[in-house]
C-alpha cells in the first residue's frame, strides 16, 4: 500500500508539472493574437502562420491540461445523486468509473492516436496551406501525449481511491488529505476567495 | 431479439448515458466510455468495426484541435476570470446603486443592469452569479429586501451571460451547427437585451405597487459633492465601457473575428487589473490555472461527446431520430415545440454543456429539414433555432432541483437566506424567460433584424 501511495504521488507530480506548465501557454497565446490583430493592419507578415500558431498552442494547452484537471477534480459531474451517497459508495463509483470508462477510453484513444500520429510523422506532414507552419506532425503528438497523461492521472485517482477503500487508516487519511489539498476550488469558492466584498466597502 | 437490439442500439446508448451520468462520474469520461462501450458491443454484433475508433481520433483532432474558432473559448474564460479578479465590477455596481437609489427597487434594478454589463464581458455564468451574490445580496438583506425578489433578480440577471455575447455557449453552438460565430453573436444581442428589459419591467412594476418589497437605499449613500460623483462615475464606467467596446464592438462592426476579439479582451482584462493595482503574481497564476482547468474541463467534454456522437451516428442514430420524428407526424412547428419542451425538461437535471453537446449533434439533421414558410427565411432558420435554444438553456441554470445558478448562489449567500426562498424567488423569472422565448418564437425579427442590418 505504501508503495502504491508513493506511485500515485509520482504520477501526480508528472501530470501536474506538465499541466501547470501547459496552462501558462495562455499568455503567449494572448500575445500572439494581439500581435496578429495589431500588425495585420500595418504589415503583411503572414497571418496564416500566426493563426496556425494560435490553434497549435491551444491544442497543446488543452490536451496537456486534461489529465491534470482530473487530479484537481475540476471535471464537471452530475452531483444530484452522487452527493447524497455515503462516502464509500462515492469511492467505489470513482474506482469503477476509472476501470470501465476512463482507462479503457484512454487506452483506445492512445493506441489509435499513436497509429494516427505515426502516419503524420512518416510523411513528415506540414500545414495544408502553402504559407502555413512546417512540422504539423510535431504538434499532432499533443493528442497521444495528452491521453497518456490522462491515463496516468486516472491511475493516480484510482490508486488513491483504492488506498482509501482498503488501505490502513493512516494511509487512507493521508490519501484523502492529499486529495482535499489538491482539489481546485469550485467557481463559487474561487470568486469568494479574495475578490468578494460587499459593494461600497473599500479595501 | 438481437435484431431489435441492433436496430435500437442508439436509443439504448442514450438510456445508458442517462443512467451513468447520474452516477456522478465526470460527464466527459461517461460520454467517451459509453461511446466506446457501445462501439465494442457493436463490434461483437458485427455492426461496428474496430478501425472506426481510428476515425474518432482523427475527428477529435480535426473538429476540436485543428480549429481556429474554438481558440476563442480559453480566451473568453481567461478574460472573465481576470475581470472578476480585477475588482472593476465592484466599483461599477456601487456606481449603479448610487445612481438608482431613488428609483423603486433601485438595488434590484442595479443588479439587473450589472448583470447585462457583466454578461457583455465574461460569458461565464458561475462567476457573475457568485460575484453579484457576494456584492449585492448582503446589502439587500440589510435593507430588508423581500428575499425571493432579491435572490431571483440576482440569479436571473447573473445568467444573462449565457445569451448576451460574447458567450462561450454561443461559440460552441455555432461550431456544432456549422454556422458563423459572429453572426450568432449579433443575433443574440437583442434577445438578450429583451430579456433584461423584461426583468427590469417586472421589477419596476412590482416595486411601484408594493414598495415594501424593496426599500430604497438611504439618501446619504454615495458621494457628497459633484466632483466625487464624477470621479465615481468615471471609475465605475470607463473600464467596463473600454472592455465591452473592445470586444463586442470589434465583433459587431466586423473588425475582428470572435477569436481575435477574445484575445484582445483577455489582454484588456489584464490591463484593467494592472490599472486597478490588483495584478500580483499570485493573482495571475491563480487566474491562469483556474481558467485553464475550466477550459480543459470543457474541451474534455467536447472530446467525450465526439466519441459518443460518432458511435451514435455510426450505429444509425440519425435515421432513428429522423424516423421517430417523421412517424410522429408533427410538422415543423410541432417538432420545434417538442424539442423546446425536451430541452426545457433536460434543464431540470443537466446544464448547458451536456445539453448542447449531446442534443445539438443529435438534432442538427432535423433542424436543417424544418420549414416555416414565410415565418423565418430559410437562411435564418438555423440561427433563429440556436437563439431559441440559447434562451431555453439559460433557463436550465435557473430551474430546480439542479439549477447551477441557484447552487452557486446558495454557496455564497448569507446564512439567513434559505434555499426555499431562492426556489420561490426564481419562479417569476422563469416565467419571464418563457415569455421571452415565446416572443422570439413569434417574432423572429427580434433576433434576425440586427444581423441583416449589419452583415447582410
Amino acid at each position: 500500500m505504501q508503495f502504491l501511495f508513493r506511485l500515485s504521488n509520482l504520477f501526480d507530480r508528472v501530470v501536474s508539472t506538465i499541466g501547470v506548465a501547459a496552462a501558462w501557454i495562455t499568455l503567449p497565446l494572448i500575445l500572439i493574437i494581439v500581435f496578429d490583430v495589431v500588425t495585420r493592419r500595418f504589415l503583411v507578415l503572414g497571418s496564416t502562420k500566426l493563426q496556425e500558431m494560435e490553434w497549435h498552442l491551444h491544442a497543446l494547452l488543452f490536451f496537456l491540461c486534461i489529465g491534470w484537471a482530473y487530479i484537481k477534480n475540476a471535471h464537471v459531474r452530475i452531483e444530484l445523486v452522487h452527493e447524497r451517497l455515503p462516502r464509500r459508495a462515492q469511492l467505489w463509483i470513482e474506482v469503477l468509473g476509472c476501470l470501465f470508462f476512463l482507462i479503457p477510453y484512454c487506452v483506445i484513444v492512445f493506441y489509435h492516436g499513436v497509429d494516427w500520429w505515426e502516419r503524420s510523422w512518416s510523411i513528415g506532414e506540414v500545414s495544408d496551406s502553402a504559407t502555413g507552419l512546417p512540422y504539423r506532425w510535431v504538434i499532432k503528438a499533443a493528442l497521444p501525449i495528452g491521453f497518456l497523461l490522462l491515463f496516468l492521472s486516472a491511475l493516480t485517482v484510482l490508486l488513491r481511491k483504492v488506498i482509501q477503500l482498503f488501505g490502513p487508516p493512516n494511509l487512507a487519511e493521508a490519501a484523502f488529505q492529499l486529495e482535499q489539498k489538491e482539489r481546485e476550488p469550485t467557481e463559487a469558492e474561487f470568486v469568494a476567495e479574495n475578490g468578494g466584498r460587499k459593494t461600497g466597502e473599500r479595501q | 431479439m438481437i435484431d431489435v437490439f441492433i436496430d435500437y442500439m442508439p436509443l439504448f446508448m442514450f438510456a445508458a448515458l442517462g443512467i451513468f451520468l447520474f452516477s456522478g462520474y465526470p460527464v466527459a469520461a461517461v460520454l467517451g466510455g459509453v461511446g466506446l462501450g457501445f462501439g465494442f458491443i457493436g463490434i461483437a454484433l458485427g455492426v461496428f468495426s474496430e478501425i472506426e475508433f481510428f476515425n474518432i481520433v482523427s475527428r477529435i483532432w480535426g473538429g476540436i484541435a485543428d480549429n481556429q474558432v474554438l481558440v476563442a473559448i480559453p480566451m473568453f474564460i481567461f478574460m472573465g476570470t481576470m475581470f472578476e479578479k480585477s475588482g472593476v465590477a465592484n466599483d461599477l455596481l456601487y456606481c449603479l446603486q448610487v445612481l438608482l437609489r431613488r428609483v423603486p427597487g433601485g438595488l434590484a434594478l442595479s443588479v439587473t443592469v450589472m448583470g447585462v454589463i457583466m454578461a457583455a464581458m465574461t460569458g461565464i455564468i458561475g462567476a457573475s452569479v457568485v460575484m453579484m451574490t457576494i456584492m449585492a445580496l448582503p446589502v439587500m438583506v440589510q435593507r430588508q429586501y423581500n428575499m425571493p425578489l432579491a435572490t431571483g433578480t440576482i440569479a436571473a440577471s447573473g445568467t444573462l451571460g449565457v445569451l448576451i455575447p460574447p458567450s462561450i455557449m454561443l461559440v460552441i453552438m455555432a461550431e456544432l451547427l456549422g454556422r458563423s460565430v459572429g453572426n450568432l453573436f449579433v443575433a443574440a444581442f437583442f434577445p438578450g437585451l429583451m430579456l433584461a428589459g423584461l426583468y427590469l419591467l417586472y421589477i419596476v412594476t412590482l416595486c411601484s405597487f408594493r414598495p415594501g418589497l424593496a426599500p430604497p437605499l438611504p439618501d446619504e449613500l454615495g458621494p457628497t459633492n459633484k466632483t466625487e460623483l464624477v470621479v465615481l462615475l468615471l471609475k465605475g464606467f470607463v473600464p467596463a465601457t473600454f472592455l465591452i467596446f473592445m470586444v463586442l464592438g470589434s465583433i459587431i462592426f466586423g473588425w475582428a473575428t470572435p477569436t481575435e476579439a477574445a484575445g484582445v479582451g483577455a489582454a484588456g482584462a489584464i490591463i484593467l487589473a494592472v490599472v486597478n493595482r490588483r495584478l500580483t503574481f499570485s493573482v495571475l497564476s491563480k487566474v491562469v490555472e483556474h481558467s485553464m482547468l475550466t477550459n480543459a474541463m470543457l474541451f474534455f467534454i467536447f472530446i467525450g461527446a465526439t466519441a459518443f456522437s460518432y458511435t451514435f451516428r455510426s450505429l444509425g442514430g440519425d435515421d432513428i431520430v429522423i424516423g421517430l420524428v417523421d412517424s410522429a407526424g408533427l410538422g415543423s412547428w410541432g417538432i420545434l415545440f417538442v424539442l423546446m419542451v425536451i430541452v426545457f425538461f433536460l434543464g431540470f437535471f443537466f446544464d448547458w454543456i451536456e445539453i448542447t453537446l449531446i442534443v445539438i449533434p443529435v438534432f442538427a439533421p432535423i433542424i436543417e429539414l424544418l420549414d416555416f414558410g414565410g415565418h423565418v427565411a430559410k437562411i435564418d432558420l438555423v440561427y433563429w433555432f440556436a437563439i431559441l435554444l440559447a434562451v431555453n438553456l439559460q433557463t436550465s441554470f435557473l430551474t430546480p432541483p439542479f439549477g447551477f445558478a441557484l447552487f452557486y448562489m446558495k454557496g455564497v449567500a448569507p446564512p439567513e437566506v434559505k434555499i426555499q426562498q431562492i426556489y420561490i424567488g426564481i419562479i417569476p423569472f422563469v416565467l419571464l424567460q418563457l415569455i421571452g422565448l415565446a416572443l422570439v418564437m413569434t417574432f423572429p425579427e427580434i433576433a434576425m433584424w440586427l444581423p441583416r442590418q449589419l452583415l447582410n
